[in-house]
C-alpha cells in the first residue's frame, strides 16, 4: 500500500494560504464555485492547459488528447475544468495501466484545491503509486535551467539546447550536492529520419511529436560535455518549495502528452519555459521570448526576472577541461602530452616529480577523450580504446590523487549576456559604380564574426535569413542586395594537439558585382574548407580556405554561355578582437570562373564593428571588387 | 564488442506499456543515447530522449528499465553510463564520478575510495574489452572488500 504522501505534501503546499471560503462538497458545488470565480479564464489554469489565445478570441492548446479529460478540452478551458473536477471524484480505475485523474493531473488538482478548498471527506484522495514513486525518486528541492552551448556540427543543436534539472538539494546551500544524480527534464522531438533535409522540413512545420522526458542528469553531462564537447551553463532558480513541488507535478502531467514540435518556434526552449510558467504562475517569461524561440533567449528571459537566477554555474566541456589541464605545463611537459596521446608507452620527460607526471598523464588522457570521444563512447575504435586503456593503467600507477580541476568561468561567453537574436540595421554609403546608396538589413538569426562578441563562441558564425535591400537616390532604384538563407562559418584553430578543419558555407541569392551579369540577382551556393591559427586566447585569428561556388541567373554569362557558373579559388583573412567591443575583420578572395565571362573575380573586404550599450553596434565597411569600390557606415540594433 | 544491445529494444518498445527489464548492461551510455548504427549520430540531439516516450504512465525516466540510482543496482547503472569518465577518475584517484559513486555506495570517504580504486585499477579494468557489467561488478566488489571504507549500500 503506497500512501499518497507526495500529493499530500503538494496539497499541503498549496493549501498554506488560510482557508478563505468554506469547503465545498459535491462536484456540482465545486463547478459552480469555479464558475463564479472565473477560474477557467484565470491565467494559471490556461497555462496549466498550455492554452493560447487564438486570433478569433478563443483558446487552443496544442497538447494531444491525452492531456484532457473533456473531448473539447483543447479548445474549451471551462469544459476541461468541469471535466477534471468530475474526474477527481471518479472511483479508482479498474485498469491498472490507467491513472486516476488526481494522479494524472496533480498540478491541476493542487491548483484547483488552492482555489476551491476541496473537502476530502466527500472527495477522497486517491493513492497514486506511480506519481508517488516518481515524486520521491526525483525528490526535487530546487530547479535549475540548463543551457547546452551552441553546437555547430549538428543541425539540431546549432542554436544550443535547454533543459531543466530537478535538484535533490538546494545547491548553493548544501555543501554536498551530487548533481549527476539529479533528474534532467528534456523536451525533444521524436524523429524518424537521418536525412537532414527531411528533418529540417518536417521540423519546421511541426510534423514531429515532441515529448517531455526525464533521465538522470549524468546522461546529459556525458552526452554534452564528453560526447559533443559542449559547455553546460546552469542557472539555479530561486523557487519556493511549493513552486518546486508544482514544477515536479506539472512535469509529470506533461510526461504523458505530446505536442507538435516546431524547430524554431515551439521547441525545447519554448516548452520548458511554458512548463515553468504553468507551474509558477507568478513568472512572466514567454512574453519576453519572441515567436522565434532561440534557446539563449529563454535563458535571457530567466535572467531578466529580478532575483530569479540565484546562481550561475559552468560545467566545462572536455575541450575546456583539456585546455585547463595544459595550462601551466612546461614546453617539455606539453611535448610529453602530445607524445603520450599518440604513444601511451612513450617516456615521460626526465626528472619529473610524481606530481608533475600525474599532470602530464591527466592532460594526455583528456586529449585522448577529446580526440576520440565517439570511438570511445560507442566503442567503435579499438585502437583508441587500447590507447586509452594503456594510459589509464600508466596513470593509475602514479600514486597521486589529482586535485579538482576548476576552469575559470568564461564570462565573456555566458549566453545570458549575448546580444539579441534578431538584428536590424541601416547604412549609408557610396560606391564607384552606383554613387550614393542607402541600405536596410534584417537578419533573423543569430551571430556573425563581427557582432558583439559577449555571449557567443569567439570564432563561430551562424546566420539564418539575412536580407539587405538597397536604394539609390540617383535613378531612384531599389533592389535586393542579398538574401542569404544560411551563412555559417566555424573557424577552428589548429594547434599541436588538435587539427580541426575550418569551414564556411553560404546559400541564398545576391546581386552580382562583376561583368558576368552586373546587377543580376543570382542564386548561389558556396562552400569552403581550410585551416586557421589563433593567438592571444583567440583574440587574433588567421584563416585560409579553398572555396568553391555555384551561381545561377537567367542572364548570366556562365559555363560556355549557360546561365550557371562555377567559381573556385583561395580565400583568407584575419579577425582581431580589441577588448570586449571592437572587432576588425579583413578577408580576401580570388576566384577562377572556368569557361565563363569574365574568367575571374576578386573581392577585398575590410570591416570594423564597435558594440555599444543598449543592443547597438556601429559598422564600417570597405569593399573592393573588379568593377569598383564601395564604402559604407551603418548601425545595427539587436533585439 | 563490449557494447550494450538494448537500443533496438528500446526503440521497439517506445510507447509500449511494459518494457522488458534489460539489466544494467542494456543501459550503457552509447546505447541509451546514441545507438549502435553508423549514421545515427547526426540527429542525435533531437532523438535521444524520444526513445523513452511512454504515453500511458506519465513521464518516464532513463533508468526505468535499469534500476534506480539510489540502489546498488543504481550504482551499476551509474558505472555503466559513466564508464569512460569513471575510468579516468579511477586512474586519477579523484573526480566527480568518484564522489558520486561514494555517495551511491554509502562509502565513508571519497578520498579513500579514490585511492582504493586507483590502486586496484588494473584488476577493475584489466583490459579495454571488459564489459561495463564486469567493470561495475569489479568496482563494487573492490569497494566492498575494503573494510576501511565501510560502504553501507553495496
Amino acid at each position: 500500500m503506497v500512501k499518497p504522501a507526495a500529493r499530500l505534501i503538494l496539497a499541503a503546499a498549496v493549501l498554506t494560504a488560510p482557508l478563505a471560503g468554506t469547503a465545498q462538497g459535491t462536484v456540482e458545488e465545486l463547478q459552480a464555485s469555479a464558475r463564479s470565480q472565473h477560474l477557467a479564464e484565470a491565467l494559471p489554469w490556461l497555462r496549466l492547459l498550455h492554452a493560447d489565445l487564438t486570433l478569433t478570441g478563443g483558446f487552443r492548446s496544442e497538447a494531444d488528447a491525452a492531456f484532457f479529460l473533456s473531448p473539447r478540452g483543447a479548445t474549451d478551458p471551462q469544459a476541461e475544468l468541469d471535466a477534471d473536477l468530475r474526474g477527481f471524484f471518479a472511483p479508482p480505475p479498474t485498469d491498472k495501466d490507467k491513472q486516476h485523474p488526481q494522479c494524472q493531473f496533480p498540478a491541476r488538482f493542487a491548483w484547483l484545491n488552492s482555489k476551491l478548498h476541496f473537502d476530502f471527506s466527500t472527495l477522497p484522495l486517491q493513492p497514486c503509486p506511480r506519481f508517488e514513486e516518481f515524486y520521491q525518486r526525483v525528490a526535487a528541492r530546487a530547479v535549475t535551467a540548463i543551457f547546452s552551448s551552441y553546437y555547430i556540427s549538428s543541425p539540431a543543436s546549432v542554436f544550443g539546447h535547454t533543459l531543466l534539472r530537478l535538484d535533490r538539494s538546494e545547491a548553493p546551500l548544501d555543501e554536498k550536492h551530487f548533481e549527476l544524480l539529479d533528474y534532467g527534464v528534456n523536451y525533444s522531438a521524436t524523429i524518424d529520419t537521418q536525412n537532414a533535409l527531411i528533418y529540417a522540413v518536417k521540423g519546421l512545420i511541426g510534423l514531429y511529436p515532441g515529448n517531455f522526458n526525464s533521465m538522470p542528469y549524468f546522461y546529459k553531462v556525458r552526452e554534452y560535455n564528453d560526447f559533443e564537447s559542449r559547455d553546460l551553463w546552469e542557472y539555479d532558480l530561486a523557487l519556493t518549495p511549493q513552486q518546486v513541488a508544482m514544477v515536479t507535478a506539472h512535469v509529470w502531467e506533461l510526461g504523458s502528452t505530446t505536442f507538435p514540435y516546431y524547430y524554431i518556434s515551439r521547441n525545447c526552449s519554448y516548452h520548458l519555459i511554458a512548463a515553468l510558467e504553468a507551474a509558477v504562475p507568478e513568472l512572466d517569461l514567454l512574453s519576453h521570448v519572441g515567436k522565434l524561440a532561440y534557446p539563449a533567449d529563454t535563458i535571457k528571459a530567466l535572467n531578466r526576472v529580478p532575483g530569479l537566477v540565484r546562481a550561475v554555474r559552468y560545467r566545462p566541456s572536455i575541450r575546456a577541461q583539456f585546455r585547463k589541464r595544459v595550462e601551466g605545463l612546461s614546453g617539455e611537459e606539453l611535448t610529453g602530452v602530445a607524445r603520450l596521446a599518440e604513444k601511451p608507452e612513450a617516456p615521460l620527460p626526465a626528472g619529473l616529480s610524481s606530481d608533475r607526471q600525474a599532470r602530464v598523464l591527466d592532460a594526455a588522457l583528456d586529449l585522448v577523450d577529446l580526440r576520440h570521444a565517439r570511438g570511445l563512447i560507442l566503442s567503435t575504435d579499438p585502437e583508441a580504446m587500447r590507447l586509452k586503456q594503456q594510459l589509464l593503467e600508466r596513470r593509475s600507477g602514479v600514486p597521486v590523487q589529482s586535485e579538482a580541476l576548476l576552469p575559470e568561468v568564461p564570462e565573456l561567453q555566458a549566453p545570458q549576456r549575448g546580444h539579441g537574436s534578431i538584428r536590424a540595421g541601416v547604412a549609408g554609403g557610396a560606391s564607384s559604380e552606383t554613387a550614393g546608396f542607402g541600405a536596410a538589413n534584417l537578419r533573423l538569426a543569430l551571430h556573425d564574426l563581427l557582432d558583439p562578441p559577449t555571449g557567443y563562441p569567439e570564432l563561430s558564425q551562424l546566420e539564418f535569413v539575412d536580407l539587405q535591400i538597397r536604394y539609390q537616390p540617383r535613378g531612384r532604384t531599389l533592389w535586393l542586395d542579398h538574401a542569404w538563407l544560411a551563412n555559417v562559418a566555424a573557424i577552428a584553430p589548429l594547434d599541436r594537439f588538435v587539427q580541426p578543419i575550418s569551414w564556411w558555407m553560404r546559400a541564398g541569392a545576391e546581386t552580382l558585382r562583376d561583368r558576368g551579369c552586373p546587377g543580376c540577382l543570382a542564386g548561389s551556393f558556396d562552400m569552403a574548407g581550410g585551416a586557421s591559427l589563433a593567438f592571444a586566447g583567440e583574440k587574433l585569428a588567421l584563416f585560409a580556405m579553398a572555396e568553391s561556388g555555384l551561381s545561377a541567373a537567367p542572364r548570366l554569362a556562365g559555363l560556355r554561355g549557360a546561365p550557371v557558373r562555377l567559381a573556385v579559388g583561395p580565400s583568407g583573412g584575419a579577425r582581431l578582437r580589441l577588448g570586449d567591443a571592437l572587432i576588425l575583420l579583413g578577408t580576401a578572395r580570388w576566384q577562377a570562373l572556368p569557361f565563363a565571362n569574365p574568367h575571374s573575380f576578386f573581392e577585398l573586404e575590410f570591416s570594423a564593428r564597435l558594440a555599444l550599450p543598449g543592443g547597438l553596434a556601429l559598422n564600417a565597411q570597405l569593399i573592393g571588387r573588379p568593377t569598383g569600390t564601395e564604402g559604407s557606415l551603418g548601425t545595427y540594433l539587436y533585439f | 564488442m563490449r557494447k550494450a544491445i538494448c537500443l533496438a529494444a528500446v526503440l521497439l518498445t517506445a510507447g509500449a506499456v511494459h518494457a522488458a527489464p534489460y539489466g544494467a548492461a542494456g543501459c550503457g551510455l552509447g546505447s541509451v543515447l546514441f545507438g549502435n548504427q553508423p549514421g545515427f549520430i547526426q540527429v542525435v540531439a533531437a532523438t535521444t530522449n524520444g526513445i523513452f516516450g511512454n504515453q500511458t504512465f506519465g513521464i518516464t525516466t532513463g533508468t526505468l528499465n535499469c534500476g534506480s540510482p539510489a540502489t546498488p543496482a543504481g550504482a551499476k547503472v551509474f558505472i555503466d553510463a559513466n564508464r569512460e569518465a569513471l575510468a579516468k577518475d579511477m586512474a586519477r584517484g579523484s573526480g566527480e564520478t568518484i564522489a558520486t559513486l561514494t555517495s551511491l555506495t554509502g562509502c565513508s570517504d571519497s578520498k579513500v575510495v579514490g585511492a582504493t580504486l586507483q590502486k586496484n585499477f588494473s584488476s577493475i579494468i584489466p583490459n579495454e574489452k571488459v564489459s561495463n557489467d564486469v567493470v561495475a561488478d569489479n568496482v563494487l566488489s573492490t569497494l566492498k572488500a575494503d573494510k576501511q571504507l565501510s560502504c553501507t549500500s553495496i
